[in-house]
């Protein structure tokens, strides 16, 4: 019981990364690489936040708002000049950021490990069908699934999301028709960092905060939009659970092994699918 | 043309400069520092054979990197240094060709996702499951240096003439593959696949070889680096030197023979430079790396065409 809560959880925390990764992908055509530097930092500035104010809510409210800024500036300073340029460049530009991201946290936190404490409605473990389960697990659970939710709402049904994937899939035309399509990009890159921001400070009670963490996450998420097939939503949320389940699983029955079962979920589904799960067309982004 | 050939010699005399200045100079610290910069820039010639000329995007050469230091230190007291050196070479290309079996599959920015993951692959089960070959995290010590002609190459001096050496076949190798038909196919391949495709190349084939031969300068570069620093670690396998190789070649120009090496030289000079008063130069240089990717897209090889244009101009 307790192997599915975690896995549940786990894939619910690589959703939110890799819905980040995929919608940035669909508006701008750009692979994010710095969205695992930019989850780092959500879960520090959660740290800092609950470091000042006790409390964890305020930081969780907060720490994805103040990256999703970080996020917006980025984008108007350095990529919006390079649009018209390869995608190649939009790449380099993002690996830019992790070296940036990196070496400020360290400048303003340090190299020591930080912990941010489980909040203390969650902290006491549940008796569910006869195992302890870590009741903060349950709420990641929760949260992931009403932030997907909200999510889905907001891409299929409010005007904002409609003008988001009239842009996406066209955006000269929706330029003529009056949509400001740079205001959108620089939107949905906000978008996409608050949500690996909120992704970060989800994972923060879970695991020690330090530098390593965004590059571990940032494999884990690569491997679910290639799963999923990238830009493709409804692909990303079944590679998600597919991952996070294979690696509850492997942390149960195959503790030595679980860091490989990534990439032979990888590799299988590159030599079956090569265009991910849940793609029908080839891929040449 | 002739403005090409220009700035060609433009570059080949500051690199030839360099090696110049190491070689007369009696400071220990410039010549470590051309060294590092004569390894690093044959490793960056390799990746820019399929960054500038094929148009693919690896980040998964610090595996190719690492396994030709893994090979050397384990192979040398064997086999001796040059066959090891040799077998680097062949470790380095067969591992690119394993990677390319699974990475070649996509094309594009998905190929730059999936080496970053293989390599991370690599660097995993170097730095745990294979503790046995490799040593685990804390890697090998006593990595040995050439043993030819009765030479003392343990003196830095010495070796670094025995880098130059290979430097200058490896440069020479590289000319030639860019000037020859394969040259120009992998161009068409990056200018437009499906039309190269069309009119008969193989494109996959000619994308694997580029990868391999990439990956067989990868895997020398970093038999060399193991040897000079008398030790190889999992470090060298870290997706970081997939990074700087990186940094590097985009630093100095991609798609030219010679501005890899430059951007390896200004990369190792600022690094040096910077880490002298600051232990963050590597936040200052990704922000040097931002700004010279959206305002110096070509590179330091870009301003020296501007020179051989200026050049050009007031010969007339």
């Amino acid at each position: 019981m307790s192997t599915i809560v975690i896995g549940l959880s786990l894939s619910f925390l690589l959703f939110l990364l890799a819905a980040g990764l995929t919608l940035i992908f669909g508006m701008l055509g750009v692979i994010n690489f710095a969205h695992g530097a930019l989850y780092m930092l959500g879960a520090y500035v959660c740290y800092q936040i609950v470091h000042w104010t006790g409390s964890f809510w305020i930081g969780l409210a907060f720490a994805p708002l103040v990256v999703a800024a970080l996020g917006a500036a980025m984008e108007v300073i350095t990529l919006r000049p390079v649009y018209n340029r390869d995608h190649i460049y939009q790449l380099l530009l993002t690996f830019g950021f992790i070296l940036v991201i990196e070496e400020s946290v360290r400048l303003i936190w340090g190299l020591d490990y930080k912990q941010v404490p489980t909040p203390a409605l969650f902290s006491q473990p549940i008796a569910l069908f006869g195992s302890q389960i870590p009741s903060y697990r349950l709420f990641i659970i929760g949260f992931g699934a009403l932030v997907s939710v909200l999510l889905f709402l907001l891409l299929d049904r409010s005007r904002l999301g409609m003008v988001i994937r009239a842009a996406s899939s066209d955006s000269e035309m929706a330029q003529t028709l009056g949509v400001d399509v740079s205001k959108v990009r620089t939107a949905v890159f906000a978008l996409g960092s608050g949500l690996a921001a909120l992704g970060g400070v989800v994972a923060a009670p879970l695991v020690p905060i330090e530098l390593g963490m965004g590059f571990s996450v940032i494999i884990d998420c690569f491997v679910v939009v290639i799963i999923g097939g990238l830009g493709n939503i409804k692909g990303a949320i079944f590679a998600a659970l597919l991952l996070g389940m294979a690696r509850a699983a492997g942390f149960t029955y195959a503790p030595e092994w679980v860091e490989l079962i990534t990439f032979v979920l990888l590799i299988a589904t590159l030599m079956t699918r090569p265009a991910g799960l849940f793609s029908r067309k080839g891929r040449a982004a | 043309m002739s403005m090409f050939r220009l700035d060609q010699v433009l570059m080949s005399t500051a690199i030839a400069a360099m090696i110049v200045f190491a070689a007369v100079s009696k400071s220990e610290e410039s010549l470590n520092l051309i060294s590092l910069i004569l390894i690093w820039g044959l490793f960056a010639i390799g990746f820019d054979l399929i960054f500038g000329m094929a148009g693919m995007l690896s980040f998964g050469h610090a595996a190719m990197f690492g396994a030709g230091g893994y090979a050397l230190a384990l192979l040398a007291p064997q086999l001796g240094f040059v066959p090891s050196l040799l077998v680097a070479a062949v470790a380095g290309a067969v591992l690119a060709f394993l990677l390319s079996v699974f990475a070649l599959r996509v094309s594009g920015l998905f190929f730059s996702l999936l080496t970053l993951a293989l390599a991370q692959l690599v660097y995993i089960l170097a730095s745990t499951k294979l503790r046995a070959f490799t040593g685990g995290l804390d890697g090998i010590p006593g990595v040995l240096r050439p043993a030819l002609f009765g030479v003392d190459f343990f003196n830095n001096r010495n070796y670094f003439y025995f880098l130059v050496v290979v430097f200058v076949i490896g440069v020479a190798i590289m000319a030639v593959l860019r000037v020859s038909p394969f040259g120009s196919a992998l161009k068409a391949v990056q200018a437009n696949d499906v039309r190269a495709e069309q009119i008969g190349y193989h494109v996959q084939r000619l994308r694997q070889c580029a990868f391999m031969i990439s990956g067989a300068y990868a895997g020398v570069s970093g038999a060399l680096l193991a040897s000079l620093m008398f030790y190889v670690s999992p470090q060298m396998l870290h997706w970081s030197t997939s990074g700087d190789v990186l940094i590097m070649t985009l630093l100095g120009g991609k798609g030219t023979l010679l501005g890899p090496v430059l951007g390896v030289a200004v990369f190792e000079v600022l690094k040096e430079e910077l880490s002298q008063f600051t232990e963050h130069w590597y936040g200052i240089l990704g922000i040097v790396f931002i700004l010279c990717t959206i305002f110096l897209p070509k590179g330091i090889a870009g301003l020296f065409a501007v020179f051989g244009r200026i050049g050009k101009g007031a010969s007339k």
